[in-house]
């Protein structure tokens, strides 16, 4: 009995650890927002907040990039799914889906600028042949001020996550099944996916797409690069404010707001669904059949292969950068090529480098032994099964947590150490992996743990020999999302980290209005490599573990 | 006096119910601005010096990175450089901690300032003392009215000096040959097709830009030099509002995009997407030519009747942690050895605030060795002209970012 409650008072303590600053953060934001904390916030920040001329601009701009690419990656994941799926483009899509998961949004975002400002590799490529430009066109700039180029950028970067979402779900909506009943009644495969397919899938894919949406409405570090400057998006402007000591009750203000809007916007959402499901049920019932596909399909094969084209290109412009002396306008490729900055520059790019592998190796792995403790201990029936809890962070704008968690470092003295910047890269990490591993600790047969019991193995030498290299694969999948989790965090790492820790996420960012677009390119390159070493990694590292018990096995 | 060697007495990690907390005792602070030397280089060794400056450049970055291996070698300090995107921040995180009380081991130890920083940093005591004077080579620093009154505001030894900057342009003759010479012109050009841009107030470049505006254009530049009055600001100011509102449709960006630094122009100069660029670094373009960023035909120019100048200075907040050491970091930086690799374009090509002829034959021969091309602004061929007073820049920008801010 006793070991009984020591065991799941860690369970609890390990929640606990996980809750304790989004709580913290919560009220950090809530008390100075409404002018309650002596010294930081002594009044309420509202009515400053409302009487600065940029706020409804921004509040503007955020909800329009911010519907507006959920929509569009939404569309998106559909077309993908009825057009694409049974093509030979097919193929290249799965390929391509974990790299570009991986691969940061501040890195990726630099290769979309790259590719599409006037003097971009998009104009340079078909240019002069093509448009007889000889000079940049000047008819368009990129970020631009209705903040297209962010939306853009958050399509290419969100667009993998949702399908990904929904290719999890397919096996289990029997999707053949569905697609030959429908066709043997005559209706079209679109029809099919949207009268039988779409509105079992919807409902399975609702919690990515919300986190999607509040993602796109609170974005700081992909806003910062993209998205226009005067007015910027909400929570960019909400930066400026928190750093202004006058200012951290109309900041909190803004981000309690903000925590509001994404919220609304969930409501809304809600609602939006129910619409459409009205308007589908009466659709369904209305009998037409629908044309073929055929019209379209080469339209939304189109369109899905141009979205990864794209992001495959950002990545390949951060090599190509990288690699460049000197490369102007017109040029397809660089005059002069040079792997010098690679070498003279390694001063401002090793240091971030082993900066950001510490926090990733540290993330990693007190997520990982944190996940499995609460797994363990839920498989064991210490603790209960929580699934809502780990969507918090997920959900709540990062802005909201952590200008509370700021206010609460600053005032404990905790800002600014390395610790602090740990433990929030943690909280960020920690969802993910256990949301990957609790299906595979969930869904692990029982019958392994009997069997090796009664061969005579104990708890702890079932659970290293038995349990986790049979649970090897979603362990490294999980270990290298919570790697590539850390090393993306910009906001955690700047507001905790007192701007001391200079990991790759902040060198980029903080850097990119001044450095040399040669050295952006490789630090952008550096952030996108160590995610995809990592998800390599997570691929080949099960197989050496599986491979000599396989053996055993044979023999 | 070992007992008062400033040592971390006690740190404790606790995981508390709330974060992470990390709890410094108290610890003594031997060293006074106006202690003798010997005794703060002595403090100084073994410090760790975080010093806050604008992160934004990799060559300044590099230099940094340098002067923190030679200060390593030399006096044991170790030098951390903490790149900011803008100062006004890190003088508001000082403000934060005056207000909690937060009197010891503060964040920052050593910090890049001028101006409207330096003079809210005074204002509200944010600064530790009168450390600049008491630096070993203080006695090799110019005698100038830049270095004394930071932006009319009297430096008092609150901060040492860095460097000098003015605001310079550079354009591309294989493009533009006989570029603006005053406000006028540039209207004149952009209306007729020439491409440029300007990042946005409060970026530095943008501000010191409608500055430049501004004394060029008032029919009152008396009023410039004395604190803003809020009576006659507008008033003052009309002329550069009407400029401003006939040039902003006619930029890159229609005056809704902007891009948000001086070295994001240099960037666009040689996409060729705006023909002028911004610096404020006499010497930027000959390090960018020479590191392939800008082709060899751009050459450094500014306006007919100067453009403005200024000082910038480095300053030890009151809670610093490091005081001994931010104290040897800023000497070093005085250093002909340091001031000579500044000024040299293939480093950072940032003019020194040395006083040549104070310095021996081998120093000063570091200086007059430096080969600074054909790219950078002719010497001697400058006008500098003097900062508006310091209130003047957040008036400027507050205006701006009214009018064409949202």
């Amino acid at each position: 009995m006793e070991r009984r409650t020591a065991t799941s008072l860690l369970g609890w303590g390990v929640l606990l650890l996980f809750v304790a600053p989004l709580c913290a953060g919560f009220l950090g934001t809530l008390l100075p927002a409404f002018g309650l904390v002596p010294g930081l916030a002594e009044t309420e920040g509202f009515s400053v907040l409302f009487a600065d001329a940029r706020f409804w601009p921004a509040v503007r701009l955020t909800l329009q990039t911010g519907f507006l690419a959920t929509a569009l990656v939404m569309v998106l994941t559909i077309v993908c799914l009825v057009c694409v799926q049974r093509t030979r483009v097919w193929r290249w899509v799965l390929a391509s889906l974990p790299p570009l998961l991986a691969v940061p949004h501040a890195a990726l975002a630099v290769g979309v600028l790259f590719l599409i400002t006037p003097s971009g590799w998009v104009a340079r490529v078909f240019s002069p042949w093509l448009t007889g430009w000889e000079r940049p066109p000047d008819f368009w700039v990129a970020p631009d001020a209705e903040g297209m180029t962010l939306v853009l950028g958050l399509v290419v970067k969100e667009f993998p996550f949702l399908l990904l979402a929904a290719l999890a779900q397919l096996p289990s909506l029997n999707v053949e099944a569905s697609l030959s009943i429908g066709r043997t009644l005559g209706y079209s495969p679109a029809r099919c996916w949207s009268r039988l397919i779409l509105p079992q899938l919807y409902p399975r894919i609702r919690s990515t797409l919300l986190i999607i949406l509040a993602f796109n409405l609170s974005v700081v570090d992909m806003a910062l690069l993209l998205g226009p400057g005067n007015p910027p998006t909400f929570s960019v402007f909400l930066m400026s404010l928190v750093n202004d000591p006058g200012m951290r009750a109309a900041a909190s203000a803004g981000a309690l707001i903000l925590a509001l809007g994404v919220f609304a916007s969930f409501v809304g959402l809600y609602g939006l669904e129910q619409l459409i499901s009205l308007w589908a049920k009466a659709r369904r019932a209305n009998g037409r059949r629908g044309a073929t596909l055929n019209r379209w399909r080469g339209v939304g094969v189109g369109l899905v292969s141009a979205v990864l084209l794209f992001s495959v290109l950002g990545l390949v412009m951060l090599v190509l950068w990288s690699f460049t002396r000197r490369w102007r306008f017109p040029d397809a490729l660089p005059q002069q090529w040079s792997a010098a900055h690679w070498a003279t520059r390694s001063d401002v790019l090793v240091q971030p480098l082993v900066l950001s592998v510490y926090f990733a190796i540290g993330t990693m792995v007190l997520a990982i032994v944190a996940a499995v403790v609460w797994l363990e201990l839920e498989r064991l029936n210490r603790v209960p099964q929580i699934n809502s809890v780990w969507f918090i962070p997920l959900l709540v704008p990062q802005v909201t947590l952590l200008f509370g968690w700021q206010a609460v470092a600053l005032l404990m003295g905790a800002d600014g150490h390395w610790l602090t910047v740990l433990y929030s890269h943690w909280v960020y990490a920690l969802p993910y992996v256990v949301l990957i591993l609790a299906t595979a600790w969930r869904e692990h047969d029982p019958a392994w743990h009997h069997a090796a019991n009664t061969l005579g193995g104990g708890y702890w030498r079932v659970l290293s020999r038995v349990h986790m290299p049979l649970l090897a694969k979603p362990l490294c999948q999980a270990a290298a999302v919570a790697l590539a989790v850390s090393v993306a965090q910009y906001l955690p790492t700047l507001l905790l980290g007192a701007g001391r820790y200079q990991t790759l996420a902040i060198e980029l960012v903080t850097s990119f209005g001044g450095v040399d677009r040669r050295v952006i390119a490789a630090l952008a390159l550096m952030q996108s490599l160590l995610p995809l070493l990592a998800f390599f990694a997570a691929l080949i590292v099960p197989w050496i573990i599986m491979k000599p018990r396989a053996r055993a096995w044979q023999r | 006096m070992r007992t008062n060697t400033r040592k971390k007495t006690a740190k404790s990690l606790l995981f508390s119910l709330l974060a992470t907390l990390a709890l410094s005792l108290p610890t003594a602070h031997a060293i006074e601005p106006d202690s003798d030397w010997t005794a703060v280089v002595e403090e100084a060794r073994g410090q760790t010096v975080y010093f806050n400056a604008w992160g934004g450049s990799d060559r300044i970055n590099s230099y940094l990175q340098w002067a923190a291996d030679n200060l390593q070698e030399q006096y044991g300090v170790t030098l951390k450089h903490v790149k900011v995107g803008d100062i006004a921040e890190v003088v508001g995180q000082l403000e934060a901690a005056k207000q909690v009380g937060r009197n010891e081991d503060g964040n920052v130890d050593l910090m890049w300032v001028n101006g409207e920083n330096f003079a809210a940093m005074k204002r509200n005591s944010l600064t530790w003392g009168p450390f600049a004077d008491n630096l070993e080579h203080t006695n090799i620093v110019k005698d100038s009215p830049s270095i004394q009154f930071d932006f009319s505001v009297p430096v008092d030894g609150l901060e040492s000096p860095w460097g000098g900057a003015q605001l310079v342009f550079i354009h591309d003759t294989a493009v533009m040959d006989e570029p603006p010479q005053s406000a006028a012109e540039l209207l004149t050009y952009v209306v007729g097709g020439a491409r440029f841009t300007y990042p946005a107030p409060p970026a530095f470049h943008g501000t010191t830009l409608i500055k430049q505006f501004l004394i060029e254009l008032t029919d009152n530049p008396e009023a410039l030099a004395k604190p803003v009055d809020a009576a006659t600001f507008d008033e003052v100011t009309e002329p550069l509002w009407v400029y401003l509102d006939t040039l902003h449709p006619e930029l890159r960006g229609k005056g809704k995009s902007w891009p948000n630094s001086g070295e994001a122009t240099r960037q666009l100069l040689d996409d060729g997407e705006v023909d002028i660029a911004l610096s404020f670094n006499p010497n930027e373009a000959t390090a960018a030519v020479r590191s392939g960023q800008l082709p060899d035909s751009v050459r450094t120019y500014v306006f007919r009747d100067g453009t403005i100048g200024n000082t910038h200075f480095v300053t030890i907040p009151w809670n610093a942690s490091a005081k001994a050491g931010a104290m040897v970091v800023a000497n070093y930086l005085l250093s002909p050895e340091a001031q000579a690799r500044k000024a040299n374009p293939d480093y950072w090509g940032d003019p020194t605030v040395l006083d040549l002829t104070r310095l021996n034959e081998e120093d000063r021969k570091a200086f007059t060795d430096i080969d600074l091309g054909v790219w950078a602004l002719p010497i001697g061929s400058g006008k500098v002209l003097p900062e508006p007073h310091a209130s003047w820049a957040e008036a400027l920008e507050q205006a701006w970012i009214e009018r064409y801010g949202s």
